[in-house]
């Protein structure tokens, strides 16, 4: 009795189950090109990962050699600069970055709604929409040692020009810079929307009982945008390694020692004449673990200091 | 009510803080547009030398009609036009379409499709073994190459998934009683609500497209099929860096190809502005 009892209920969900399929047979067929996509472009490019693992020939795979890749490149002098110069430059660009979009955003919230608000956000916003090789190109000419108008005003208070993109000493400072002129509005956007969201009767009861205005900014604004603080640094360390546009498009050989990054490392070994490409790809192998490890980790903290996960 | 702008009672520190605050506002809004200006004025100017004006000495609009008249220098600018005309519809047809099955509450297997983007999210393969690929689907050297991967962004597929989701079901149910088929009622009653989201991600992907240099540099051997972009970096980047003073680009004419670079973005930028604030918001409810 029992049995024939289970088998009419499997009977009855399967043909359930059936009659969804049948149901939903429209949305499989609209899901075919998105899928199609993933397949093609995000999972069949991991089936290449095993590249890591082989000594890779021009024609394929010569011959297995397990973890050899690996231990060459922790080995590898270039490897450790590229790896540190990331953590440093991402660093940098992680700590300038947000400490100018905080304040930035602090700032223009004290400047009343109006025509002059606008007008500087639509400015400050503008940078990110621009490509990285358009912004790079404008810095190259403003910088360029022979007529850039940085070099003009150095010359015309009577200092030498200095060549900055080809200086060990200037590239980093240079970088950061710029990554702040292209970015800081855009990062700013979300600081003010939670500034927007801050109760007005908080400043007025602070107000009431003789909080001035640095200190209603201590004691409120700074706490109601905390956790948006938090958010952001995690989701920005979660990304820490993932740099390579910029540093592509600024850097050259005379500051690989402080500027090269592993991207730009990887691709100057899977695509350049001193090409070697399954180093290159046990060196995007190792990058993506990370990152993964990374990612795993800063949604746990995420989960535990705001109670919910990003992802 | 408090009146946070009254100086009226001799709030002296306020005052001169509102002063500091404009004053450092004109000094950053100087500072975004001086780059931008100095590189307008130098495409204008027809002496070699620019000094530290703002205002060319010798105006002329040469560069900007060698750019017209180049075949080498509008053929990138029409490819441009094309890869992000073209890159966009494509990119708009497989994310709304991908996004509105994902958006469907009681699809069977639709965790699947959840964890398959997600995984997707989580694990790149890497530059090597993408080039690998697509060379073995014989898009190399093709304009396929750059369109067809960045069609379909993660971020974009999720954020369009939770626009979907949020029109009440009670709309599609009427039209599914109607007799109209799942693709009627994606193309009749749920595109024309989400003109809002359409309009972002859109503006987006025109963006996106407009400036990618990535996938030409990676792709594409061919010089031919070079975008702007990637021209604009030959002819400034790589021209400029390293020790050779050699300018084989008169500076009016890199000066010009940047703003040229930039139009299409100044075009769009005040749509752009519209809506972004709405597309932050959108990911941010539900991220």
């Amino acid at each position: 009795m029992a049995t024939v009892l289970k088998v009419g209920l499997q009977k009855v969900t399967q043909s359930r189950l059936f009659v969804r399929l049948n149901k939903y047979k429209m949305f499989y067929v609209m899901f075919i090109p998105a899928l199609l996509f993933y397949i093609c472009f995000e999972y069949m490019p991991l089936w290449g990962l095993r590249m890591a693992f082989y000594e890779w020939g021009l024609f394929g795979p010569k011959y297995f050699k397990g973890f050899d890749n690996f231990v060459e490149l922790l080995s590898s002098k270039l490897f450790l600069v590229s790896f540190v110069n990331t953590i440093i430059i991402s660093g940098y660009n992680l700590i300038y970055g947000m400490l100018a979009a905080i304040t930035f955003a602090l700032l223009l919230n004290e400047i009343p709604n109006g025509v002059f608000k606008k007008f500087t956000q639509t400015i400050v916003y503008l940078p990110h929409f621009l490509s990285w090789v358009v912004v790079a190109s404008i810095f190259a000419m403003l910088l360029s040692p022979d007529s850039g108008i940085v070099n003009e005003i150095i010359k015309h208070f009577g200092g030498k020009p200095i060549y900055f993109f080809i200086s060990t000493r200037w590239w980093r400072t240079i970088f950061v810079l710029i990554n702040l002129w292209k970015g800081t509005g855009w990062a700013a956007i979300i600081y003010l929307a939670a500034l927007a969201g801050v109760d007005p009767q908080l400043y007025e009861a602070a107000a009431i009982d003789g909080a001035g205005r640095l200190r209603q900014t201590w004691h409120i604004t700074l706490p109601a945008i905390q956790s948006t603080i938090l958010v952001v640094f995690i989701l920005n360390l979660a990304k820490i390694l993932n740099i390579f546009h910029p540093v592509f498009l600024m850097y050259n050989p005379q500051v690989y020692p402080v500027a090269d990054v592993i991207d730009t490392y990887t691709y100057r070994l899977g695509f350049t004449s001193a090409s070697d490409v399954d180093l290159a790809t046990a060196v995007g192998l190792f990058k993506s673990v990370i990152c993964l490890i990374l990612v795993v980790i800063t949604n746990h903290l995420s989960k535990k200091i705001k109670g919910e996960k990003i992802l | 009510m408090i009146d946070k702008w009254d100086f009226s009672k001799g709030n002296r520190a306020r005052l001169l803080f509102m002063i500091f605050n404009y004053f450092l506002m004109v000094v950053i809004i100087a500072l975004m547009l001086i780059p931008l200006l100095k590189v307008l004025s130098d495409s204008l100017d027809n002496t070699a030398f620019y000094g530290m004006g703002l205002i060319p000495r010798e105006f002329s609009v040469a560069a900007y009609e060698r750019i017209i008249k180049s075949a080498s220098l509008y053929r990138p600018f029409l490819i441009s036009v094309f890869v992000t005309v073209v890159g966009t519809l494509i990119a708009m047809s497989v994310t709304t379409t991908g996004a509105y099955v994902m958006s469907q509450r009681g699809l069977p297997g639709r965790k699947y499709f959840t964890w398959m983007i997600l995984i997707a999210m989580l694990f790149q393969a890497g530059m090597i073994p993408a080039y690998m690929n697509i060379k073995m689907l014989g898009l190399l050297n093709t304009l396929w190459a750059v369109i067809i991967p960045m069609s379909l962004r993660n971020y974009n597929l999720i954020l369009m998934r939770n626009f979907f989701m949020d029109i009440p079901v009670s709309l599609t149910e009427a039209a599914e009683i109607d007799g109209a088929t799942p693709f009627q009622i994606f193309y009749r009653v749920v595109l024309p609500m989400s003109k809002p989201a359409l309009a972002t991600i859109g503006l987006f992907c025109l963006v996106e497209y407009w400036n990618d240099y990535f996938h030409f540099v990676i792709y594409i051997n061919d010089r031919n099929l070079y975008n702007f972009q990637a021209k604009l970096r030959e002819m400034v980047l790589q021209d400029d860096y390293g020790s050779s003073s050699v300018v084989v680009y008169g500076r009016s004419l890199q000066n010009a190809t940047i703003i040229a670079a930039m139009i299409p973005v100044l075009i769009i930028y005040p749509f752009l502005q519209k809506y972004f604030v709405k597309g932050i918001n959108l990911g941010a409810i539900k991220g």
